[in-house]
């Protein structure tokens, strides 16, 4: 163990840029569900009607100010790298996580993507390994990369014998 | 979208016969047809008892219509319950192929399980009182596979003979017949120590057995006080349910005062009250929690096994056998929960593969290797089953920064203004209740113990009694605080990683380093502001991953790197190098990807 104390780099990729859309828009969604909400109430029922639209308002606004921070911010911390042999990711914008998975100790590689990173072209790449902590992912990728991506990963890992735990 | 041909051990559908034709000639085996009636008798032995005496006590209450429906209601019931059984039973097989476990099951919904044997991690028999009547057995085989999105790891055959569960206990183990695949993985399972391997030849070695005095640790829980009160409260709840006949009748045996009586004779003596109830609460759990020790621990024994597994074996009413495969024992917990320690003692828990259950909970009981011992013992035991000379559990610990016991600090600190706050809130309500309040409160308790105390003492006890209490509370939350930090810290073994945390239990985990499987750091704001870090190993085995909590973050990074030479390396940055903290961006992923191939 040296002296000097170490640190974590970032991973050297970033998602696709268009992620931050994808981010927003999904956002955006999430605000209008949560804001119509309390808004159902105020329409149909006169008293509480200030506090409902307050709630409203409260709810809209945070809302709002996340859709505007989150994916810039997302989009900054969201980092991943695949080298010859780990996999390694960084994420969370208030809450920091750092995974590093061993390429021989990969289980499965999965592509998924939902409607919405349809839209955008986007793709998201799940790693999974025996722990029970849980798979890395990474989210965003475009399409195409996503597919080379996992393609590799597979590749690696299948020339790994052993059963990965 | 793909994955490596080593993975779900599961046939996709359809019968194993197409795939293997070569074990087309082992034959699939049933669950034994006594199982039937072995469920039934548990079910009956229960319901219907319940029944005579709800007819009883409808016939006392007159309502005689009604009171045709329990017996006719229970016997209708079991057999439906039986005949589901049945059906079961008939549709269950199994067998083992010198290849795979094959279960095939389900009524309506027909289900084909197959796993390969290489892939069983562990075998637990039990044989609760009811089903050991009948010469019966359940056997789990854990996998170390969830199987689909929260699917269970584990095949289950409820019941098979008790001579087919030693079988499948022995073979799905064994591995002597698959040995030519790894002769380097019976080398790795012996370890170090090559001279216990001829010792493991000679037979079963005894790691420990029980010994009766360790049941004294049993009521060594914190929870003592509180399973007193459920025995004293279920007592009490039957009596008051009884309408007090209960009390009445031993009352009168004993010639014991009324209740009026006894409750000023004790009122009048406030000081006696206190100690003698909490003594009551203590000797009442004491019995209950040593009574379910030696239903749980009696005839304990742990053994290594000629055929490279560690078994397990306990039971009185439910005896237990649970087998698992030594190279798969990826380390052990060694587990002080406060008291427990308090009186020098702790027990043994496996991080293995392949024992685990529904949740978090069950997976630690279920991962016990030993009862509660003398904190040495443990630690010998824990030892013997790494098969270390120099035990990892005796690593020196680094401890972790001073910031790590600011943090908890805090916490204590922001509980103890809460629980002065709520203290304050509770003298004023004390303040504010009246006479009839009072009155209504005992009465309300009446309805619950024969002599009312609880709000007797609370009514009387006096306005600073809550100040004290506050205080009380700051105090300990501090001292939980320090006993917290102390608790915390990491280290290494040449073949072991060690982490340990935990004030109120307190766990010494150790874990292979070649089992780990990646490294998970973590930091909330609050850490970051701290410079610390949760470092988390994880590992296929136990709870998934173990983390040295509160870790300054270079000195986390710097044991994981050491820990699992090799793995971190790349993406670490020393504080002397030249240190490019931000990294190259790359706009266009495709190219660091290619250039990466």
């Amino acid at each position: 163990m040296s002296s000097d104390a170490p640190r974590l780099r970032p991973p050297h990729h970033r998602v696709d840029r268009r992620a931050v859309w994808w981010w927003t828009t999904r956002s955006l969604a999430t605000t209008v569900v949560l804001t119509v909400v309390p808004v159902v109430p105020a329409l149909i029922w006169a008293p509480p009607r200030p506090w409902f639209l307050l709630a409203a308002a409260v709810i809209g606004g945070l809302g709002l100010l996340i859709t505007v921070v989150m994916p810039q911010w997302r989009y900054r911390v969201h980092r991943w790298e695949v080298t010859d042999t780990a996999v390694y990711t960084s994420s969370g914008w208030i809450w920091q996580e750092w995974r590093v998975a061993p390429m021989s100790r990969i289980q499965t590689v999965d592509t998924a993507r939902g409607p919405l990173q349809r839209a955008f072209g986007l793709s998201s790449v799940t790693v999974t390994t025996a722990s029970a902590a849980g798979p890395i992912e990474i989210a965003g990728l475009d399409h195409t990369v996503a597919t080379e991506v996992a393609e590799r990963l597979t590749e690696t890992t299948q020339a790994t014998p052993g059963d990965a735990t | 979208m793909t994955s490596p041909d080593d993975l779900p051990p599961r046939a996709p559908d359809g019968p194993a016969d197409t795939r293997a034709p070569a074990d087309a000639e082992v034959p699939w085996q049933r669950l034994h047809p006594l199982s039937v009636w072995a469920g039934a008798a548990a079910t009956g032995a229960a319901l219907v008892p319940a029944a005579i005496v709800g007819t009883i006590v409808l016939v006392v209450m007159g309502q005689y219509p009604w009171a045709f429906l329990p017996l006719p209601g229970a016997i209708a019931f079991l057999t439906l319950v039986t005949y589901l059984d049945l059906m079961r039973l008939r549709a269950t097989r199994y067998r083992v192929t010198d290849e795979r476990m094959e279960v095939r099951s389900g009524i309506v919904a027909k289900s084909y399980r197959s796993i390969p044997r290489e892939r069983v991690r562990s075998v637990d028999v039990a044989a609760p009182l009811f089903v050991r009547l009948f010469g019966l057995c359940s056997v789990t085989v854990g996998t170390g596979e969830k199987v689909g999105a929260g699917g269970s790891d584990q095949l289950q055959l409820v019941y098979v003979t008790a001579a087919q569960g030693e079988d499948l206990r022995r073979d799905l183990l064994n591995r002597r017949g698959a040995r030519r695949t790894g002769p380097e993985a019976a080398t790795d399972a012996a370890g170090p120590t090559g001279d216990a391997r001829t010792e493991e030849a000679a037979g079963e070695v005894e790691l420990a057995r029980l010994v009766p005095a360790w049941l004294a640790y049993a009521p060594a829980t914190a929870a003592t006080l509180g399973v007193g009160l459920g025995a004293i409260a279920a007592l009490l709840g039957l009596n008051s349910q009884t309408g007090g006949v209960g009390w009445d009748w031993v009352s009168g045996r004993l010639g014991l005062p009324t209740p009026e009586e006894m409750s000023s004779f004790v009122m009048a003596r406030l000081l006696a009250v206190v100690p003698l109830s909490l003594l009551a609460l203590l000797v009442s759990g004491v019995v209950v929690l040593t009574l379910a020790a030696v239903e749980t621990w009696w005839n304990y024994r742990l053994t290594r096994e000629p055929d490279g597994t560690v078994r397990l074996r306990r039971g009185l009413l439910t005896s237990v056998s649970l087998s698992v495969e030594e190279r798969r024992l990826n380390g052990v917990t060694l587990h002080e929960p406060f008291v427990l320690r308090s009186v020098g003692g702790a027990d043994v828990r496996a991080v293995a593969t392949g024992l685990s259950a529904a949740d978090e909970k069950k997976t630690s009981a279920k991962s016990r290797l030993s009862p509660g011992m003398p904190v040495a013992r443990a630690r010998a035991l824990a030892a013997a089953l790494m098969r270390e000379e120099d035990s990892p559990l005796d690593v020196p610990l680094t401890a972790h920064p001073r910031s790590a016991l600011r943090r908890r600090f805090t916490r204590a600190g922001v509980a103890t203004v809460l629980g002065a706050s709520a203290a304050a809130a509770l003298a004023w309500a004390h303040g504010l209740a009246n006479e009839t309040w009072w009155e209504h409160a005992i009465r309300a308790e009446q309805e619950f113990a024969p002599i009312p105390l609880a709000t007797p003492v609370l009514r009387t006890t006096p306005a600073w009694g809550w100040a004290v209490l506050a205080v009380a509370f700051g105090v300990a939350a501090f001292w939980y605080a320090l006993g917290s930090y102390r608790g915390l810290g990491h280290g290494l073994h040449p073949r072991y990683l060690v982490v340990r945390q935990g004030m109120a239990a307190r766990d010494t985990v150790t874990l292979e380093r070649s089992a780990v499987i990646g490294w998970r750091i973590t930091r909330s704001p609050f850490q970051r502001w701290a410079g610390l870090a949760d470092v988390a190993a994880t590992t296929a085995a136990g709870s998934g991953m173990y983390a040295a909590t509160d870790v300054g973050l270079g000195q986390g990074l710097a044991w994981a790197d050491a820990a699992v030479p090799g793995l971190l390396e790349p993406f670490l940055v020393r504080e002397g190098e030249e240190a490019d903290g931000r990294a190259p961006e790359s706009r266009e992923p495709e190219g660091g990807g290619s250039r990466d191939r």
